[in-house]
């Protein structure tokens, strides 16, 4: 078996962190998990998460600015980004992807549409 | 008297003692409790998520066989906080083992409880428990003497959905004294395309603030299905309504509904041919230009204003017919072309265009030249003061004509 892919969760809301991450664990990813923007970034930082899931209101950074971030930081810029929020107007969701993110999932959300997007996002890039 | 204050003093210092014990031991239980709670939930949660995440058919194996009386408010919280975070199959297995433990039916009792905010809570539970078999109750609590209680009824309602579940709130648009129309409108848009039938079987029931209201919700739900009988809508004997189902075409978008938006141009009330105008903008059908340029010329600032956007909106042959317009003798329709391109930033190109050549730079000069025409040359002159471009600027200067020096006669 090989090793497990990572995933980093930022989300402040602690029943949808525990509800994600026993989602994805069940799945057999390995989870991190940050309950702000700050450690968000800097979990990212130090551990090279294959793909990161970020809410878009969180404290201190927001899910726009952590995604700024990883675009600017030479050995994160290529690392899949989902947002996971309750934002639904067609502005914020097209932000999100102007800023950078690779999937956009508005909550409340469907489980396993979920799992099958960061499915998606953690295949190899095809050429 | 001494006796007598002492006494008094005593008396009181006693009862501040005792309400400061209570006080103090009444949190430490609550604190106590709320600590009990938080480590039985985090033992509970990860079974409740596994059975959620999982196949079993019930929840009871993934609790061992029950929940105990002490875990049940627990396990009541845990199943209701991701019930509400959730959707698709995990909502339904979560909704489900709130049946199966129970606390529906807890729910139920307490929605007929005599305290208001016990029934305001279960309707809401109810609501997100996805309790189908509570609609008919929930419908009841729309009569509910408390505000609150109604309005949450009205919420769950929105979450359980059904047909069942639609036409209690569609009812409920004909009581704007009981019910905020905003709220209940938001509450069955919210529902999707499944108002879609009701709203149009029961609209010659409504009243005429609630026939309005269901026009709006079916051009927020962007249904489809509505909009042949949105259509018939238009030859409607209110005006107020035929205006409302011209509005909801446009929200939808749909270009098969141009051709009778174009008929509703020519209608006797202005309301309907603004809305017309609005919505032949919204759904870019670029045949109702001629239309719209008629339009420009109506009696009524907000058919020509919603005309002229539409225009815009039409793209380019839409802003051709606008530059058109700029020569029309009707000093309306004239006006109103002006208008539209110099807010929409389209003058600000022409004007740029100058500083090029040939045919580019001839049709720029005859754009300025027929705003110069019309009259309208304060956004000219003010180009023609702060343009970065040197031959812009000298291009205005000869098409604008000369500033009168203050103080000579003209």
């Amino acid at each position: 078996m090989g090793v497990a892919q990572r995933i980093l969760v930022a989300e402040d809301d602690p029943v949808t962190r525990r509800f994600v991450v026993s989602l994805l664990e069940e799945r057999g990813y390995e989870v991190l998990v940050a309950e702000d923007g700050e450690h968000a970034v800097a979990t990212a930082a130090s551990a090279r998460p294959d793909l990161i899931v970020s809410d878009l209101v969180m404290p201190y950074r927001d899910g726009y600015e952590v995604l700024r971030a990883i675009r600017n930081d030479e050995k994160l810029k290529s690392t899949p980004v989902l947002i996971l929020s309750m934002r639904d107007r067609e502005e914020d969701i097209v932000r999100g992807f102007e800023q950078g993110a690779d999937e956009y999932v508005v909550k409340p959300f469907n489980a396993r549409e979920f799992v099958s997007r960061v499915r998606k996002l953690l295949e190899p890039r095809r050429a | 008297m001494q006796n007598a204050l002492v006494v008094t003093v005593l008396s009181i210092a006693t009862l501040f003692l005792v309400l400061t014990i209570v006080i103090v031991l009444g949190k430490g239980w609550r604190e106590v409790r709320d600590g009990w709670r938080r480590a039985r939930r985090r033992e509970l949660e990860p079974r409740v998520l596994a059975y959620a995440h999982g196949s079993d058919a019930s929840i009871l194996s993934a609790l061992g066989g029950g929940v105990r009386g002490r875990d049940r408010a627990v396990v009541e919280t845990i199943l209701l906080d991701h019930a509400s975070r959730v959707r698709g199959i995990e909502h339904e297995r979560l909704c489900r083992a709130l049946d199966e433990l129970g606390f529906v039916d807890r729910f139920l009792a307490r929605l007929s409880g005599s305290r208001w905010w016990r029934r305001a809570e279960a309707a809401e539970n109810l609501g997100l428990a996805g309790a189908k078999r509570a609609t008919a109750q929930l419908a009841a609590a729309l009569t509910d003497e408390v505000s609150e209680v109604r309005l949450r009824a009205a919420k769950a309602l929105g979450l359980v959905g059904g047909r069942a579940a639609v036409l209690p709130l569609v009812n409920a648009l004909t009581e704007p004294n009981r019910w905020s129309t905003i709220r209940i409108a938001d509450i069955l848009t919210g529902m999707g395309s499944e108002v879609v039938k009701e709203l149009m079987d029961g609209f010659p029931k409504l009243n005429a603030h609630a026939k309005l209201a269901a026009l709006d919700i079916l051009g927020r739900v962007h249904s489809l299905e509505a909009v042949p009988w949105l259509l018939k809508r238009l030859d409607d004997k209110e005006s107020d309504v035929r205006a409302r189902a011209a509005h909801a075409l446009g929200a939808i978008g749909v270009v098969d509904a141009a051709p009778a938006l174009r008929k509703a141009l020519d209608d006797a009330d202005w309301p309907v041919r603004a809305m017309a105008a609005k919505a032949l903008g919204r759904v870019h059908d670029v045949t109702a230009i001629p239309a719209l340029c008629e339009a420009l010329r109506d009696r009524e600032w907000w058919v020509r204003a919603n005309a002229a956007e539409a225009l815009k909106a039409a793209g380019p042959p839409g802003v051709e017919a606008l530059e058109r317009m700029l020569t029309d003798a009707d000093l309306f329709a004239k006006h109103q072309a002006c208008l539209m391109l110099e807010d929409a930033g389209l003058l600000d190109r022409r004007v740029a265009q100058l500083a090029g050549s040939g045919p580019l730079r001839s049709s720029a000069e005859s754009v300025v030249t027929r705003f110069v025409e019309a009259g309208q040359i304060g956004r000219l002159r003010e180009l023609a003061a702060t343009h970065t471009e040197a031959k812009v600027r000298e291009a205005l200067a000869r098409l604008l004509p000369r500033e009168t020096p203050p103080g000579v006669a003209r």
